[in-house]
This record gives C-alpha cells, structure tokens and sequence, in this order.
C-alpha cells in the first residue's frame, strides 16, 4: 500500500517536472538582405523546475493481493541474516546457479544486508513489490510476518524469491528464486523449504576476519569488517550448491580432516535444507 | 461392419497419443558442486521394462561400471564388453523397444552446464546417471521420470547416490605405493578407478600420502595385519543409498584422504536437470 503511494507520488512529480521543462526559444537569425533565411538560433535555456504536484489518491485496495510470508531457520547453529523477500512476475531471478552473483548477492552472502538484492530487482520490470525482514532469525525460530501486496491482476502469474545469508559463514545464502505462487486462493498457504548456495565470490577460509558473525565475533573478529569484500577469491566465481562448512575439527588429529584457519567447530554445520517457507495468501 | 469402424477408430486414437509422446526435447544439466567433475551422461528413455538402477537394491555390474569409472559403452573400455549398459540395452542412438539411449559426451565441470535435444521415441520415462569424479563410485542419478509432453520448462534437482559397489577409500588411483590386496592397481572396475578409465583423465586436484578413509591400509575389515603393509582390501558399501559425502582432508601429503574436504565435498543436489517440451 505504502509502495504503490509512493509511485504514484513519483508520477505526478514526473509530470509536473516534464511540464516544467519548455524553455524559451531563441530568436531566429536576422534573414539577409538578399539571401536565403539564415539558421534558427540555439535554444534557450531550460526553465526552472515547477512545482510538485499533488500526491496521487491511494489506489482502492479491492486491486490488491497481500502475500504473507514467514521463515524458519532450519539450521542446528546457523543465525540467519535479515531476509530479502521478492515478488516478482516471471523471467526475474536473483541468483541462478552457474552464472556470477550479482554484487546484491554478494552483499548479503558475505555480509548479510538483503537491501542491495531488493534494490536489484526493483530494476527488473517483472517487480511488483519487495520487504526486508526486521533482523535476524536464530536456529529454530521463525521470521515475523513479512507482507508483501501485489496487484491482483499478477496473482495468476506470481513468483517469490526469497533470500537471507548464514551469517556463520563466508558467503553462504539460503533461498529460493522464481518460485512459483500463482493462483493461490485467499486463505490459501504453500510451503517449500530452500537449499543453500555458495555465492562463489569469497573463499571459505572459514576465518573470524572473513566472516560477520558470532563465530567469528567470539574469535575476535566478525561484524561488518569482516562482511561484504569486493574481491571475488573463491575456487569458482559462481553461484553453486554449498558444500557444508569444513570447520577446524579433527584439523590437528591424523586424518587432518578439518581446516585449522576455520574459527568454526562441529555445531556449525548444516545439511539442506537449511530454511522453511510459508506462503499465505491472506487478502 | 460396427467392430470394423470401431477397430479403425482406435487405431486412429492410439496414432495420436503415441504421436504425442514422439517429442524433440531439450535437456541441460547443471553441475552444482564446487568440485567435482560430471562423466559423459547416460541418458536413456525408455519403458517400465528398462531401470538403471533402484535406489535400496544392490547395483548391477553396468551401474558398477558406470559409477567406478565413468563407463558407459565398449568403446569407453574393452574391458567392460559384455558387462556395460551398451550389452544390456542394445545400441545408443536407436530405437531398443524398451529404450533408446544416448551417451551425451564432454565432461560437465563445476557450475557449468551442458545442453543436448534429443528424440524420446515414444518412450514414457526418462533416465539419467553420470559418475562424480574424483569420487570412488558416487553417481549422479534420475531415476525413471515420467517425460513431460506438455509444452514447457521442467526442472529436476538430482542427488549424490553412492553405487555402494567400491569402499571410499579416497586413496587417488594413480598411486602405486598402495596397491589392492596381491598387487593389483587401485581402482576396481576400469581401473584407474578414482579418475574414471572411461572420462578423460582429469584429476582435478587430487593429492598423495592419504591414509584412506573407509579402509586401513595394511590392515583387513576385521584388523588382522595384512601380508604387506602396503596394500588395502577392497569391499562393498551397497546398497544403492545417498552418498554420505567425501570426507577429504587439508593436506596434500597425508593426512587420511588424498581429496580436499575444502573442494571436493558437497551436499544434496548436485545436480539440476532441465527438460524443455517445445511448443509443436
């Protein structure tokens, strides 16, 4: 609802702008005294912007569809970072396995701030309306409600995507995109659980510098110095299914199994899927 | 008269159903693991009377080829004549009545994805399985789906199964300080049998000096001593189940895997088949 005041707000100051835009005109050459009409004269500057129009009426809300979408951390240790939570119509998606992540993606793997994914896609003309979640979600708990309200109109041909990083980790993300929710009657829920991904644009040395959470806090690093990094070091820079963490166990026993830089133990590490979706279609 | 007319109208009907079925489809695959390579593909279409293999049974001889080395047809090993999926479901590239099958070559690296169209002639199910490498005998597979004929994208994720026929040493088979049990090489059916005798001969960045994982060199099932120290006895691990993963270590030179367990695992999928039914 907010949103769509918004746009229209948007538009009427697109309007008012366009309309302020007629500069004057400059004056034509003197035409010689036998010669043909000399050139017209350059433009003159444009006008000063006009006023803002009034804000646009809400749209009547019987147009509108509400989305109410809920998460479960799945996870035995895994805090899962704010979600970024999408609908969208077809033909967007946030991440596809095999290609490079988008920096949205990689801002929330490595860091976990879903807002530069949500700013992503409102550049995709499939949008249709988006919401971060309010904090994180602890192993075991739920996200709050997060709402989303589409038209009508799309409810036939709908799609979620949904992402939210283990903050435990160097860039591991969990989520869904593209998936399908078209058709769903008021009152109506699905559920579907997501898998994780490596976003391949960080090596996962498993190290408190590199990894934002309280792992890595409680070895004397972590937060936002160790978040988001521009530079792409991983094996592959591309989005794949994750392999689990390795962590440092039994890195210093004879099967040398584990990896000695990780700040991460046995109680890090997770199976897919690693988070639960319920989608409830409530107006 | 009636039974006459009536007879040509089935017939009429069965001609369209099975033309319905008769579809170009194009099918990708996605390698979702960070580090393990795909061997060719066998893809196979086929009736209720084919079956590649039946997760909880005990694989077959062709599926231990399959899965041990990358094996599909004669000319992947002379070896395996007679006990490949060529010898049990007829020639690739044709109509078999119960299948028709192909073996869709290149090797499918991590995070990349390899396309091919094919004709399902009429068959109802669609089959697939491609070996991990570096692995001992982890597979790839989709099991007997049903093929869609409705236009459209279709999308399958696919586990890691364990073939069961080969114990996980993780003991790179190239290596010649450890051999099977009386000086045999390494590797089972096709050896070398970690790489594949049947895919090209990558070993994507396998070390040496591992102790083994699911075997004590030197030493048998039971912990008796063996009459050399430098030699493992291989086993089964069967059924056919989930691949419970490669263990790997972070060394190079001992340690108990001679895979990296910082490249070299993964989880569940590892794979994303795609089937597009075109619009006729």
């Amino acid at each position: 609802m907010k949103d769509l005041t918004l746009k229209t707000l948007a538009v009427a100051v697109g309007i008012s702008f366009l309309a302020a835009c007629s500069g004057d005109d400059g004056e034509a050459g003197a035409p010689g005294p036998a010669g043909p009409v000399g050139p017209a004269g350059e433009q003159g500057p444009a006008g000063p912007e006009g006023p803002q129009g009034p804000a646009g009426e809400d749209a009547p809300t019987a147009g509108l569809a509400t989305y109410n979408v809920v998460v479960t951390n799945l996870t035995h240790g895994q805090p899962l970072a704010p979600l970024a939570v999408i609908a969208h119509e077809p033909g967007y998606y946030a991440f596809k396995a095999g290609e490079p992540a988008s920096v949205g993606i990689e801002v929330l793997a490595e860091g976990g701030s879903p807002a530069g994914v949500i700013d992503e896609s409102k550049e995709a003309i499939q949008f249709l309306d988006a919401a971060p979640g309010s904090g994180p979600i602890m192993p075991g708990q739920k996200s709050e409600n997060i709402t989303l309200v589409v038209p009508v109109l799309d409810s036939d041909n709908l799609q979620l995507t949904v992402t939210s990083m283990l903050i435990d980790t160097n860039d591991a993300f969990t989520g869904v995109t593209g998936y399908d929710i078209s058709n769903m009657e008021i009152g109506e829920s699905v559920s579907f659980t997501t898998i994780t991904w490596d976003a391949g644009t960080e090596a996962n040395t498993e190290t408190a510098d590199t990894m934002p959470g309280p792992a890595a806090t409680a070895a004397g690093g972590g937060g936002a110095p160790a978040g988001f990094s521009e530079v792409r070091d991983d094996i592959i820079d591309a989005v794949r299914v994750h392999a689990g963490v390795v962590t440092a166990e039994n890195a210093d026993d004879p099967s040398k199994e584990g990896l000695s830089s990780s700040v991460l133990d046995q109680s890090d590490r997770f199976d897919n899927p690693t988070a639960k979706v319920v989608v409830t279609r409530s107006r | 008269m009636k039974l006459h007319r009536l007879a040509a109208f089935a017939a009429v009907t069965l001609t369209s159903i099975s033309a319905a079925h008769a579809v170009e489809v194009e099918l990708s695959i996605t390698n979702l693991t960070q580090g393990n390579y795909f061997t060719p593909r066998l893809v196979v279409a086929h009736t209720d009377a084919a079956d590649l293999y039946e997760v909880g049974e005990e694989a077959s001889v062709p599926l231990a080829w399959l899965a041990e080395a990358g094996v599909i047809d004669d000319s992947d090993s002379a070896d395996s004549i007679g006990q490949n999926f060529e010898s049990v479901l007829g020639p690739a590239d044709t109509d078999n009545d119960s299948n028709t099958w192909h073996k869709f070559g290149g090797l499918v690296a991590p995070a990349t994805t390899l396309t091919y169209t094919f004709d399902t002639m009429d068959k109802p199910l669609l089959s697939l399985a491609t070996m991990l490498i570096p692995t001992n005998d982890a597979f790839a597979g989709l099991d007997s789906i049903e093929i869609p004929t409705v236009p459209g994208t279709y999308h399958y994720y696919l586990n890691a199964y364990d073939a069961g026929t080969e114990l996980n040493d993780e003991l790179n088979s190239l290596r010649t300080d450890i051999t099977e049990e009386g000086g045999a090489a390494l590797g089972g059916y096709g050896v070398p049998g970690v790489a594949g005798a049947g895919a090209p001969p990558v070993m994507p960045s396998m070390s040496d000096g591992g102790t083994g994982v699911a075997v004590t060199v030197g030493w048998d099932a039971e912990g008796n001593a063996l009459a050399s120290p430098n030699e493992v006895i291989d086993g089964t691990d069967g059924p056919i189940h989930i691949h419970r993963n490669t263990l790997g270590d972070t060394s190079a030179t001992d340690g108990a895997s001679d895979l990296n367990s910082t490249i070299h695992r993964w989880l569940n999928p590892v794979a994303k088949v795609t089937i597009v039914v075109p619009a006729s």
